[in-house]
């Protein structure tokens, strides 16, 4: 009987499906290029309802003309959608719950649109599956959240579909190879259609349906940094952290967050590290997107490579003409991919460092604030101790931890901060705003960006914590409370029992670190505005409109 | 720009990076400064506090007296750190009085030039009519003494010199920019403001510059000299300034070719700033003007 029963099932049906909607939507292609003109129509031709969709919100580039489309299409005819989107960045992106063509919706990143995302969370507008981050949102679109149709962008393509990302590559790929091989449908939109692409970043194979977008793809320069904005204070905090973490561990392989902490620190390489003899000894390897703050070090010859999550905008003329340190392609401008890239964060460099809004006595850190639910995007995947990782190095290796037999090295998980963010709200708070607006969106564990057990140092400008070396929660509640300066949780601990985690080596002051606070000066940085990064750059970096102050 | 240009950037001394009192101080000879009215009398201003706002010791406005190439000058430095360089009652009173006292030198046989470092949105919020009319004062000093000896107007950082301020600019004997620097009456957010984002989008960088930043003033002879950011090159521009003397008619007087380039200016289809220049019959400058 149950043998009967197996003969008789359909093996094909996912592609089966895959005929009838490309059927579907041939009144609007000629060849595999989709009429612009028609577009909403012919996604409501192409969709189903309760079509697990992903549409590709990167954490940079936007899918931006399909989301539109998307966000017109008749909720009578396309309606239940499941989203997959890593980074919520358009209002459309979110539009597209409000008229109720989609109901449900797993993301990773949702910084731009946090604010309205919480609402519609509260509305009951929007289904939320999880929030991840970005490595486990495309995990499990091979796993248990495989699409049906990938709305996907890039700069150009020809007429067999090949895809030419340019510098920012990012997400295509992995979703492209999601639903290419698991007999979905691919969209994507170009911004020109060409005789022949420059390189191929996405075969043609991969890719059944293109569209001439209007106009280009959406990208922010999210990732650039005006050094007038860099203050003594951030200066002071980059010193520390490069005597009393990269020198002191031999940090050669790392990311950095976006900030101007992290900026800083870039920027005080060519002059500060060079005065220290540091060069050739830290920094050599990065996971970074091309971050203009980096060009002064790279020009001065710290960087030997850098691989890429994305592009950045200003930076490819850069990028191009510096092979030897960036992945480039064969048509010479960068080539990106942030699964990739994230995977690098994760095991292959021995220091994370970032940013954060609020840390609490234990350490956990949070950017999500009342309101806002903004998701996690890549720093949890870089900033946590990878237990899958064996290849040694001197500097996973000095944070040796565990009894033998089973003894090993740790991530460097750096986390820095002002103790009073701008404004003067404490960065140090005895609860994270994560814990309420976890339970508001009643979420089953609060949304923590980076746990405390997983953070190795807390930067301040009052000085390091070596949390790694506590012995017990109690201790590592002491370090943070060390460095917490006139906050609450800095008011937990008193002088004497601040000498002893000194004299311990659990916290490091600048004096302990031969740090001359004095000297702590905007003359220590390499670049002080985007004028100077342009000249470190010979006149090849394209600052955005937006940074040009000439 | 071109490559080398770039590259002498990362060579200099940025003047604006300096706070007032070290910019008053790097342009006159070593050893010469002298502070007047210094944070230690602590001349300050009493509006401030009762609107929650800490006052600053010096009211953001630095006089120093000493010599530039052995020239006696004064050099009043407005500190863009504190309220933006926003002029109040007392800051201006300072600029105002300095002014004043070097026209008084002048006259005595002592002659003195000023040197002004305006880096300002104008008006301070906080004390606006108060301001306004210390503003007036600073404009009649500068017209005292600029009939005696030169008043050299510096603007060098990316806040630029807007409002009232704009108008003491205007009237100084020569004004020295640098291409990341700005001179305007309104700044970009008040226009916007008051007459919408058609009308002046103030997050669009390339077009505040084409109209209010240093190359197009220049370019237009509303400023006479574009300097690059750096001591040397700014110090020796201000000390040639100096140098020159008094004009025989100062550029704000000269109403009929102030007229002429209103009048050539059609409101309703106003020209590109890039035609601007050729408009008012000034041949474009080239680029590398750069000190």
């Amino acid at each position: 009987m149950a043998r009967t029963k197996v003969a008789t099932r359909d093996w094909t049906r996912r592609r089966t499906a895959k005929r009838d909607r490309l059927e579907r939507v041939r009144p609007f292609v000629s060849g595999r290029v989709l009429d612009a003109g028609r577009m909403g129509a012919a996604l409501e031709a192409l969709l189903r309802p309760g079509d697990r969709v992903a549409l590709e919100g990167d954490n940079q580039k936007q899918a931006d003309f399909l989301a539109e489309a998307l966000a017109g299409c008749d909720p009578q005819a396309v309606h239940d959608l499941h989203l997959l989107i890593s980074s919520i960045s358009l209002k459309e992106h979110l539009d597209v719950f409000e008229r109720g063509v989609a109901r449900r919706l797993d993301f990773a990143y949702a910084g731009p649109q946090s604010v309205r995302m919480a609402q519609l969370l509260a509305d009951g507008k929007v289904e939320v599956g999880a929030i991840h981050t970005y490595v486990e949102l495309y995990a499990r679109m091979f796993v248990d959240l495989i699409p049906n149709v990938a709305l996907l962008c890039a700069e150009q393509a020809d007429r067999d579909g090949n895809l030419f990302t340019g510098p920012g590559t990012e997400d295509t790929p992995t979703i492209a190879e999601a639903v290419a091989f698991s007999d979905g449908v691919t969209v994507v939109q170009v911004n020109e259609i060409v005789d022949e692409v420059p390189r191929v970043d996405i075969p043609g194979d991969w890719v059944d349906l293109i569209v001439r977008s209007p106009r280009p793809f959406a990208l922010e320069p999210l990732f650039t940094r005006d050094p007038r904005h860099i203050g003594q204070v951030e200066i002071l905090m980059a010193m520390m952290t490069l005597r009393g973490i990269y020198e002191r561990h031999g940090v050669t392989t790392l990311n950095h967050g976006i900030g101007y902490d992290t900026a800083a620190i870039e920027l005080l390489l060519p002059t500060y590290g060079e005065e220290l003899g540091l060069r050739g000894k830290i920094c050599r390897h990065w996971a970074l997107n091309p971050h203009p703050t980096l060009i002064p070090a790279i020009e001065s010859g710290w960087v030997e490579s850098v691989h890429c999550f994305g592009g950045e905008p200003g930076t490819e003329r850069y990028v191009a003409a510096r092979p030897d340190v960036f992945f480039t392609g064969r048509d010479g401008s960068l080539r990106s991919n942030r699964v990739l890239c994230q995977l690098a964060g994760q095991y292959a460099v021995d220091l994370f460092i970032g940013s954060s809004l609020q840390i609490d006595g234990s350490a956990n850190s949070s950017t999500v604030t009342e309101g806002r639910l903004s998701g996690f995007g890549g720093a949890p995947n870089m900033g946590h101790d990878p237990h899958g990782r064996r290849h040694p190095s001197a500097a996973w290796l000095s944070l040796l931890t565990g009894q033998a037999p089973a003894l090993r090295g740790r991530k460097l998980v750096a986390q820095i901060t002002q103790t009073f963010r701008s404004g003067g709200d404490p960065a140090f708070v005895e609860t994270l705003d994560a814990v309420p607006v976890g339970k508001d969106a009643s979420m089953p564990i609060p949304p923590i960006m980076i746990y405390g057990d997983d953070v190795s140092h807390v930067v301040t400008e009052e000085g390091v914590a070596y949390l790694y070396k506590a012995s017990s929660l109690a201790e590592r509640r002491e370090a943070v409370a060390a460095v917490a300066g006139a906050t609450a949780i800095g008011q937990e601990i008193d002088e004497r029992r601040v000498g002893e985690l000194r004299r311990d080596g659990l916290v490091a002051l600048p004096e302990d670190l031969k740090v001359d606070v004095r000297r702590a000066k905007r003359s220590l940085l390499a670049a002080r505005s985007v004028e100077d990064l342009v000249a470190w750059s010979g006149g090849l970096y394209d600052p955005p409109a937006r940074f040009r102050t000439w | 720009m071109t490559v080398t240009e770039w590259e002498s950037l990362l060579d200099r001394t940025s003047f604006i990076e300096l706070d007032a009192r070290e910019r008053a101080k790097a342009l006159l000879d070593e050893g010469t400064a002298d502070e007047l009215c210094g944070p230690f009398d602590r001349i300050e201003s009493p509006w401030l506090e009762p609107q929650g706002v800490v006052p600053q010791a010096d009211d953001g406005v630095v006089v120093v007296k000493g010599l530039l190439d052995g020239r006696r000058v004064v050099v009043i430095g407005i500190e863009q750190a504190f309220q933006g360089g926003g002029i109040g009652e007392v800051s201006g009173a300072k600029i105002a009085a300095a002014l004043s006292l070097a026209a008084r030198d002048s006259r005595a046989g002592t002659p003195t030039a000023a040197v002004l470092l305006l880096e300002t949105g104008g008006v301070r919020l906080q004390e606006a009519n108060l301001g306004l009319a210390t503003v007036a004062e600073v404009c009649a000093a500068v017209l005292e003494l600029r009939a005696l000896q030169p008043v050299v107007g510096v603007i060098a950082g990316a806040l630029g010199c807007f409002g009232g301020v704009s108008i003491a600019a205007g009237l100084c004997t020569t004004l020295i920019m640098t291409a990341e620097s700005r001179l305007g009456l309104d700044g970009p957010e008040v226009i916007e403001s008051e007459a919408g984002i058609a009308e002046f989008d103030a997050s669009d960088h390339p077009l505040i510059w084409s109209i209010d930043g240093g190359t197009q003033r220049v370019r237009t002879g509303l400023a006479d000299a574009l300097v690059l950011d750096d001591v040397t090159a700014l110090r020796s521009a201000v000390a040639g300034a100096v140098r020159q003397g008094v004009p025989a008619e100062h550029r704000s007087r000269r109403i009929g070719e102030l007229r002429a380039r209103l009048e050539a200016v059609d409101p309703a289809h106003p020209p590109a700033p890039s035609e601007l220049a050729a408009v008012w019959g000034r041949p474009a400058q080239s680029e590398g003007d750069q000190g």
